[in-house]
């Protein structure tokens, strides 16, 4: 029988799962869309890790991450709930020790986090700016008609640089098409927006701070070598890409509730794999109590409440004991 | 006369002053997202936030029935100067009737202070005004050393919600049951009865985290535009202390006397190396006061700084160099309409586990 630690990324985008072993190794990853529904895609990756190992598995422990950390927590029984700045910086330091710098680029958001002697010593996010994120490559993609998996390689074959204005998505895309019509081929705009992608993300995010090698790129846009070229282009430094890129907050996760379960000697709050199961319901509902009219949410198992969030007051909160 | 005040923080302050003028006080609602779209909807564009939201909680007043709002103005070159005067104009033009009376430093318009002084004075006698000031100081001290307090304690409450629950019981007391000096007394002691009731974790002192909150006044004072961050850092379990304190703020801005403003004139010295001048605003005290809470061996720092807040962007640029100067984490929030988001939370998180780690490993 395996003995696994459970990490569960729930994002906006998509919703990974890992398992590790006791030793840490990873022995499974899964990789769903979320597709607005998270509690679906962490059911359905649960009981496809469930299937995968045939049953003949046995949970120490869980840990939870992404915008969707609380709520997928509670319905698993994690035994850590952590925020993805800590868990992407946790699974890096695992798997590549002496990182000073994490660049951290998915569908909807991107980070940056600093390091030093295996410690997080300073952080950035971008939520609100697409410009720097997967979905404006993708979106740019569809543009030119070339399917996103492509989009990578192609870059690559460039042969004259041509700089595209990214620093809105609005002008990146006027500009694109100011550009076809000069006459660069697909291939050189492509490569552009790899560039303007690197520089804006840098400028937002890495403003005014130094960026010590060695550099680790991760997320779901790690897998574009157009990006990562661009970077080192950038840098003029060699870029890491982990092999698990993708799933490094997944990872993190697990680390971290297998850390906790060692340093704490418990035992897991795992509600085991029936609980995928169980009649688990966020509901919402805006609170009268006064003019801030809030936005609660509700979760409730098998009729009991569970916990309450998203009132600004707290009353809805603390009224859970 | 029907007079309010602009909402800031621990307001049984402001109300205690007037009431014990002999106004009629009308107390405008704690700011909500009501108060926020109003502000925004009728503010200028460029606006910084604290403007916005002062002029919501205004027109709440206003619609409440408030006919005089007494506030204090700013200093200097920032907007804040303007304040009292970009205000009066919003509120005529959506033709609400309403007199704002600001206090600017005494000392720059001595005479025009004493006009304003006896407006609200209100025909009482100058020994009246003169015990009411004293009440309502002796108040405001009392209050923010409960507060001082409750900003300690609450890291370790055992039942979430016990500490904040209990502040807000301890105002009631303040604003029902306080007329003379004595009764400040009295209400204090049985406010720290009460605290000490609350069942509090035991957690050795390595362990413990503080943080330090500094920035632009409003945003610093006012729970309600700032995501709670005491309770949110608290409910995170560190202990937090701001940099401005109403009581302070009146030693130095208000009360005449030397040794009252030595506190900030220290606090300003220690920015003089990154910030020269007073560019307005709170900035050279932002700067300051990070230099003082690494100084005094504080985890970190939370930087709040309102949107459109120029003199918050200057010694935002400064900080880094003062992080690494003094070794110390330094998070920026910018404050706006947007603030309340899962997004600035995770970042809250994320922060305090950074210290929390650089903590165990220093100690391990
Ligand atoms: S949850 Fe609290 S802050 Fe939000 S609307 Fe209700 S009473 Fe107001
Ligand atoms: S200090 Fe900043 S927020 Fe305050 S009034 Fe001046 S500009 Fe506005």
């Amino acid at each position: 029988m395996d003995k696994v630690f459970i990490g569960i990324d729930v994002g906006s985008v998509s919703t990974d799962i890992v398992a590790l072993d006791v030793e840490g190794n990873i022995l499974s990853t899964q990789y769903l869309r979320t597709n607005g529904q998270p509690i679906e895609a962490a059911r359905k990756g649960l009981r496809n890790l469930k299937e995968e190992f045939k049953g003949d598995i046995e949970v120490l422990g869980v840990g939870t991450t992404g915008s969707g950390r609380q709520l997928t927590g509670i319905m698993v029984g994690a035994d850590v709930i952590k925020n993805e700045i800590t868990a992407h910086a946790t699974a890096t330091i695992t798997l590549v020790p002496g990182t000073r710098t994490i660049f951290e680029i998915g569908g909807q958001d991107s980070k940056i986090i600093f390091l030093k002697d295996g410690m997080v010593t300073d952080f950035a996010m971008n939520t609100v700016c697409a410009a720097g994120t997967g979905s404006f490559l993708e979106h740019q993609a569809e543009r030119l008609g070339i399917p996103i998996e492509e989009f990578g390689d192609l870059a690559l074959t460039a042969k004259k640089n041509v700089r595209i204005a990214g620093r809105c998505t609005v002008f990146a895309e006027s500009d694109m098409i100011a550009k076809q019509q000069y006459g660069f081929s697909k291939a050189e705009i492509i490569n552009g927006l790899c560039e303007a992608l690197v520089r804006n993300y840098i400028n937002n995010l890495g403003r005014g701070k130094k960026l010590e090698p060695p550099y680790v790129f991760q997320g779901g846009v790690a897998a574009n070598k157009g990006i990562v070229a661009a970077f080192e282009r950038e840098l003029n430094h060699e870029v890491i890409v982990p092999k698990n890129h993708g799933v490094m907050g997944a990872i993190g996760a697990a680390i971290l509730a297998k850390e906790y379960i060692e340093r704490t000697g418990r035992t897991t709050n795992f509600r085991g794999f029936e609980c995928t199961d169980l009649d688990f319901t966020p509901t919402s509902f805006i609170c009268g109590g006064c003019d801030n009219s809030c936005e609660v949410i509700k979760v409730e198992m098998n009729g009991k409440a569970m916990a309450m969030w998203g009132d600004r007051c707290g009353k809805w909160t603390n009224s859970i004991a | 006369m029907k007079v309010a005040f602009p909402y800031m923080g621990t307001t049984v302050i402001y109300k205690k002053l007037l009431e014990l003028l002999g106004h009629e006080v009308i107390e405008p609602p704690e700011p909500t997202q009501r108060t926020i779209d109003l502000g925004v909807k009728y503010s200028p564009e460029f606006a910084c936030f604290p403007l916005k939201v002062v002029l919501g909680s205004y027109i709440e007043a206003v619609e409440m029935g408030a006919e005089t709002i007494v506030t204090s103005g700013g200093h200097g070159p920032c907007r804040a100067g303007f304040y009292g005067e970009t205000h009066k104009k919003i509120l005529k033009n959506l033709g609400y009737d309403v007199d704002i009376i600001v206090f600017d430093a005494y000392k720059r318009d001595k005479m025009g202070t004493i006009k304003r002084v006896l407006k609200v004075k209100n025909g009482k006698s100058w020994i009246t005004v003169w015990k009411a000031i004293n009440v309502v100081y002796a108040m405001a001290k009392a209050l923010d050393r409960i507060e001082k307090r409750i900003e300690k304690m609450r890291a370790y409450e055992v039942h979430k919600g016990e500490c904040t629950k209990a502040w807000k019981t301890i105002k009631e007391w303040f604003d029902h049951d306080v007329k003379t000096i004595k009764d400040v007394e009295m209400t204090e002691m049985k406010s720290h009865k009460l605290l000490d009731e609350i069942k509090l974790v035991e957690v050795p002192e390595e362990e413990k985290i503080r943080i330090g909150i500094v920035g632009e006044i409003y945003v610093v004072m006012e729970q309600s535009i700032n995501l709670r961050i005491e309770e949110t850092l608290g409910n995170l379990g560190a202990e937090v202390e701001r940099s401005q304190y109403l009581s302070e703020w009146i030693d130095y801005n208000i009360m005449p006397g030397a040794a009252r403003k030595e506190h900030e004139l220290y606090i300003l010295k220690k920015g003089e190396k990154y910030i020269e001048e007073i560019i307005g605003g709170h900035a050279k005290q932002t700067v300051g006061h990070i230099v003082d809470y690494a100084e005094r061996g504080f985890d970190g720092v939370i930087h709040l700084m309102p949107f459109a807040c120029l003199p918050e962007l200057v010694s935002q640029s400064i900080i880094p160099t003062i992080g690494k100067e003094h070794n110390i984490p330094v998070l920026t929030l910018s404050i706006d309409e947007q603030t309340g988001t899962a997004n600035t939370l995770t970042r809250l998180e994320a922060f305090i586990d950074l210290i929390r780690n650089n903590k165990r490993t220093k100690t391990a």
